[in-house]
């Protein structure tokens, strides 16, 4: 333990910052990367309102998902609730002829009951967040296909297009606008509430919260609600984005807006929350693809570039936190003990298998026969 | 001798088949440290409990200022002034040492109707308890209380339970077991302090060291029963040793 006589480190002065530094640095890396290799297309207006409109999507869920990611819970049930709502919200509009007006509300509260399941599920019925969220992941996604049979429900009034796409002349898009608007509410909400300290206080000591007299399960509830809720906005944006919802749409919201929250500094292990830094990794992962699409990239390359992003930065928080950063004398003098010994004999076999089985396969081979 | 501010006759709690605690009394003045010893499994902490409001006894009375009272919760028991800083402190390391002190009970003040945290008024209050009731300045409020040291987080839990205006009876469950003999110091005198103000100090302790230095009267526990009430003064850390491990009762 620390004492507070010595003098504030240049590490403890930073301690505050680190949640942003991570991401802006990467954000810093991608555009000057860019405006070396692709400076015209990336830099041109309509691009850059791309890369808003998109991290706009994605913006409320990561909102919501710092809360219960601070909670140490997780979520992984967004993309379905999102298919799910807008589903929703498409037949009664479609089908009943709901106006737009009350159809949208509608679908954002029936998301903040889906997640109101999530939270009673997790609280009440006890299943660990990971598992019942899963679980709970399939069962929307199935009632979606269930509803939509396939179909794709297309060709909706203004008012929810001007959600998913509108501009304000001369302004950003209106789902910026939006999403913007709710990481603003979700940082005031962290900072100044009763939900969001208690957020932080159950993240960062379940049994201290308890023993305070917080009701831990009621805030894990709300943090769910939330997450519900901003997932259902999504699907209503995403919806309007391309004028038409289908079943299997928003697939991968889970993951993308977990590593955005991740990469943005806020802790899996819970009680460190980052706002602002939800913001960056949001907005690093849309630059992030955007990029990888202006370069033309192969698509399917986005998938590696996502996950070697989050790994590398969380490492890099991990590495951050570690008191001890020299104490072992780096990584080179890991590799000298016994057991860092071991751990490079046990790879070097594995990796060695792996040769001689392809040095044997490329050894016995014949002429591929095409088959059919 | 006055009678005591808190009063507890007769305590009996059953776990089960398990006694742990028998017909035990226990008495507490205002201004005075009593400290609770004995060996592991003796009762203490189910001692501290029951007043505490934590467990319910099986049988027996308490009595605070002559009044009666029971328990259903400890949040009763704080209602009543009577609360407990535990041996793990349960501080949210992450927040900073005022949302620390008022977790659960957090000032708030009205915006345009809305609710919200006031987290300024909740730095000077903290500010004032530490410095008015504790006499400890932290250097910096902003950092998280995970970087505390040992003693200026057990000042925070302190000052979180004397924040209370109507708290008569602290209960401190082992605070000096996890610090180094610096910190031990700071905090029998933040005990001695506490003790000055009037406040009934009930010091459960596994050191004998600090238990002479600061406390009053010392009543040991034996499985389950009390074995003795020692004046600190009148008595040696051999006679206490000896109520601990049942030497005159084998003698």
């Amino acid at each position: 333990m620390t004492t507070a006589t010595a003098p504030r480190t240049l590490n403890e002065r930073l301690e505050p910052y680190i949640a942003i530094i991570g991401p802006i640095a990467m954000i810093l890396a991608v555009l000057v990367f860019m405006g070396i290799a692709e400076p015209t297309r990336y830099f041109r207006t309509t691009n850059l309102n791309l890369i808003l409109l998109d991290a706009a999507l994605y913006m409320p869920m990561a909102m919501a998902m710092t809360f219960v990611i601070t909670q140490r819970g997780i979520d992984l049930s967004i993309g379905s609730i999102a298919a799910l709502s807008g589903i929703l919200m498409a037949f009664l509009i479609k089908q009943y002829g709901f106006s737009v007006y009350v159809a949208v509300p509608i679908a954002i509260m029936l998301g903040a009951l889906m997640g109101l399941i999530n939270g009673l599920i997790i609280t009440r019925l006890n299943v660990p967040d990971l598992i019942g969220t899963l679980a709970m992941d399939l069962v929307y996604r199935g009632f979606a296909l269930v509803l939509a049979k396939g179909l794709v429900l297309a060709r909706f009034p203004d008012f929810l297009t001007d959600i998913g796409r509108g501009q304000i002349p001369g302004l950003v898009p209106i789902p910026v606008l939006i999403g913007i608007a709710t990481m603003i509410a979700g940082y005031l909400l962290l900072t100044r509430t009763y939900f969001g300290r208690y957020t932080i206080a159950i993240g960062s000591n379940p049994e201290a919260a308890e023993l305070t007299g917080i009701s831990v399960n009621r805030h894990k509830v709300y943090a769910y609600v939330l997450c519900g809720a901003c997932a259902a906005l999504a699907g209503v944006m995403l919806t309007g984005k391309l004028n038409a919802i289908q079943a299997t749409s928003a697939p991968y919201f889970n993951l993308h807006v977990i590593a955005a929250v991740v990469v943005g500094g806020t802790s899996l292990f819970g009680g460190r929350a980052s706002m602002l830094g939800s913001f960056a990794g949001v907005l690093l992962l849309s630059m992030m693809i955007n990029a990888l699409v202006t370069l033309r990239i192969e698509f399917f390359w986005q998938s590696v570039a996502s996950g070697v992003v989050i790994v590398s930065s969380v490492a890099l928080y991990a590495w951050m936190q570690k008191k001890d950063r020299d104490g072992a004398g780096g990584w080179l003098a890991a590799l000298q003990t016994p057991d860092g010994q071991k751990m490079l004999r046990f790879s070097a076999a594995l990796i060695g298998v792996l040769i001689a089985l392809l040095a044997i396969g490329a050894a016995f081979a014949v002429d591929p026969t095409p088959s059919g | 001798m006055t009678e005591p501010l808190v009063k507890m006759r007769g305590i009996t709690k059953r776990f089960g088949g398990v006694t742990a605690l028998d017909n035990v009394d226990l008495d507490a003045q205002a201004g005075e440290v009593l400290a609770i010893v004995g060996d592991n499994g003796a009762g203490k902490s189910t001692l501290i409990k029951v007043l505490t409001g934590v467990y319910q006894a099986t049988s027996g009375e308490m009595f605070l200022d002559g009044q009666p009272i029971s328990f259903s919760s400890h949040a009763d028991a704080i209602q009543h002034g009577i609360d407990a800083v535990y041996q793990t402190l349960a501080l949210a390391d992450h927040l900073d040492p005022a949302a620390n002190m008022f977790l659960g009970n957090e000032l708030t003040k009205t915006i345009m109707g809305v609710t919200v945290l006031d987290n300024k008024r909740m730095r000077t209050e903290t500010e004032r308890v530490l410095m008015e009731r504790l006499g400890v300045q932290l250097k910096s409020l902003d950092a998280p209380t995970e970087s505390l040291s040992g003693g200026q987080r057990q000042a925070v839990a302190i000052a979180r339970a004397v924040y209370h205006d109507g708290l008569r009876v602290l209960v401190m469950d082992e605070p000096t077991a996890a610090l180094g003999p610096q910190e031990t110091a700071r905090t029998l005198k933040l005990i001695k302090t506490l003790k000055e103000q009037g406040l009934a100090v009930i010091l459960i302790s596994h050191s004998l060291d600090d238990v002479f230095d600061v406390s009053d009267r010392i009543h040991v526990q034996r499985r389950g029963r009390c074995v003795g009430v020692v004046k600190t003064k009148e008595s040696t850390t051999q006679d206490v040793l000896g109520l601990i491990v049942g030497a005159e009762e084998a003698a």
